[in-house]
């Protein structure tokens, strides 16, 4: 009952808020939101034990979708944006064929030099604009913050149900088992690449949609910044801060990490990289499961503590 | 018609033939043992059989159908269950969501089905503890959980690989039973054991395999005479 009370308000916050705040705290939420989308997409991969590198690169790949058919076939913005999700997931289909046999630190390498294939190929093309990349002549609802937080919004809630649905159906099962032994898991009768497929796909198609969004935001792309590895990194380190395996450790994490990094920036405009990479390596030094587990242990042993029967979690 | 039938299985790795040319059917509501020196090939013949790996040469009928080619979840499904010697928990969950996962995808039964299913299967091995987390569990319980997980996917062939190793002498005795009251069911089941008294007390025929061929075969009590069984166990040249 508190948890669903609990729901209710960060949701009404998340509503009421732009008509409170001004542009720049819209523009840092918004931000946040992106980053907190590829976060928990990058974490449902690693739900199943696979350590994927490739989130930039899909995130690109949807971008680059999204402006194309803006730009040549006059298609509506928002339509654009189903349109690079689509366009991710069909690439990660393809190539889930071929790089999801591989495993572990290969798997990593591997979706991490393809997105550096899709960098190349980007600035190699007509269709992509070169190295210099493609500019539409306005962002999407005009540029309006408060639409495009309202959009991010509607998108970064979406992403959230998808990883509670993961959660809490046999999908779970299936992955969790993968992931902690894959030869129990398949002679328990679990198709394991049919699973790593359809996870492959729902995060990479994720991440194209909001890699669509983000470029409709600003109104271009362009190779390097599009393929950045910020859209790979931050997520990561967001997902370690908060705490890996869970819906709730990446929204935790992308607001600490999110929000301490735009503070950093105003307090101290040189040095504020190096405060932020100390706070990700002493959390993660000192808080190796991250900031939500031990956070909710302690709330719950404090509940329980009248029981008997409660043993505490170590 | 036997349940399961191999016809000159081989199964070389490298130029090791670990399993050659082996031949042999259990039938349902049989208890068939499987024994023979460490190395013989007993684990790979359940490997094989269960598709954790591929065969070299020869076929497997499984109920009549040629499953040599299917993936393991597939076999699985179709009715194969296994225990693996060394247990191999999934410790990310509790004791009945192991056991759940035979059931879920073994039979493609929902959560809710599949977590009943999953009970009445605790309730027949006399697990009591369903909601603890994997490594709060005694060796005996953990051994359940491989039993437990396999017969969720309601098996019609099961492989138990050494399941009482390790056990005490009261512990071996309750899983005896418990394999005792699966032939009631008309399961065929295949039992790979070092332990010559479960062999003794739960088999009504055994498969001697040294070097990957069967050598001896018959009731444990003629087998276990024989002389060439005695000299693969101890170790004698021939």
């Amino acid at each position: 009952m508190n948890k669903n009370y609990l729901i209710l308000i960060l949701l009404a916050i998340a509503l009421i808020f732009p008509l409170v705040f001004g542009s720049y705290f819209i523009h840092v939420i918004t931000t946040v939101l992106v980053f907190l989308s590829l976060s928990l997409s990058w974490d449902m991969m690693l739900r199943t034990g696979q350590l994927s590198f490739g989130t930039a690169g899909f995130f690109g790949l949807g971008a680059y979708m999204s402006i194309i058919v803006v730009l040549n076939l006059g298609w509506n913005p928002l339509f654009s944006l189903l349109i690079g999700g689509i366009f991710a997931g069909l690439i990660a289909f393809l190539l889930g064929f071929i790089v999801l046999r591989l495993r572990e630190i290969y798997f990593a390498i591997t979706t991490l030099a393809l997105t550096n294939v899709f960098l190349v190929i980007s600035e190699n093309l007509s269709i992509t604009g070169g190295s210099s990349g493609l500019t539409l002549s306005t962002a999407i609802f005009n540029g309006s913050s408060v639409k495009i937080y309202y959009l991010i919004l509607f998108l970064t809630l979406v992403v959230i149900g998808i990883s509670e649905y993961f959660k809490r159906s046999k999908i779970h099962f299936a992955i969790n088992s993968i992931r902690n032994d894959e030869i129990t898991a398949e002679s328990s009768g679990i198709n394991v690449f049919k699973y790593l497929l359809l996870v492959f796909v729902v995060t990479s198609g994720i991440q194209g949609v909001i890699g669509a969004a983000y470029a409709q935001q600003y109104a271009f792309v362009e190779p390097t910044s599009t393929f950045s590895l910020n859209f790979l990194l931050l997520p990561i380190a967001m997902a370690l801060v908060g705490g890996i395996y869970s819906t709730n450790g990446p929204i935790i994490g992308a607001f600490i990490l999110g929000i301490s990094s735009e503070y950093l920036k105003l307090i101290m405009p040189y040095g504020h990289l190096i405060v932020y990479g100390l706070i990700i390596v002493v959390v993660v030094l000192f808080m190796p499961q991250g900031v939500y587990k031990p956070l909710k242990n302690k709330f719950s042993n404090k509940n329980i503590r009248g029981d008997s029967n409660a043993k505490p979690s170590n | 018609m036997p349940n399961l039938q191999t016809n000159n299985l081989v199964k070389k790795f490298g130029g090791l033939t670990a399993v050659n040319n082996l031949s042999f059917s259990v039938d349902s509501g049989e208890i068939l043992g499987i024994i023979g020196p460490n190395g013989a090939g007993k684990t790979t013949v359940i490997n094989l059989i269960a598709g954790t790996l591929p065969v070299t040469d020869g076929e497997i009928l499984f109920k009549n159908e040629n499953i040599t080619k299917l993936p393991s979840h597939i076999r699985n499904q179709k009715g194969v269950a296994r225990t693996f010697q060394t247990v191999r928990p999934l410790e990310d969950f509790t004791a009945i969501e192991n056991i759940m996962v035979g059931s879920l995808f073994g039979q493609k039964k929902g959560l809710e089905e599949g977590r009943e299913y999953a009970k009445e299967i605790c309730d027949f091995l006399n697990f009591e503890n369903i909601n603890k987390p994997v490594d709060e569990l005694t060796v005996l319980e953990l051994k359940k959980i491989e039993i437990g997980r396999a017969l969720a996917s309601n098996p019609d062939l099961l492989f138990l690989d050494e399941v009482m190793a390790g056990l005490n002498s009261e512990e071996t005795w309750e899983l005896i039973e418990i394999v005792k009251k699966l032939r009631e069911r008309n399961m065929a089941i295949c039992v790979v054991e070092h332990i010559m008294k479960v062999v003794k007390e739960l088999t009504s025929r055994v498969i001697v395999l040294d070097r990957g061929e069967i050598i001896a075969q018959g009731p444990y009590e003629e087998v276990s005479q024989q002389e060439q069984v005695i000299a693969a166990y101890l170790g004698e040249d021939d």
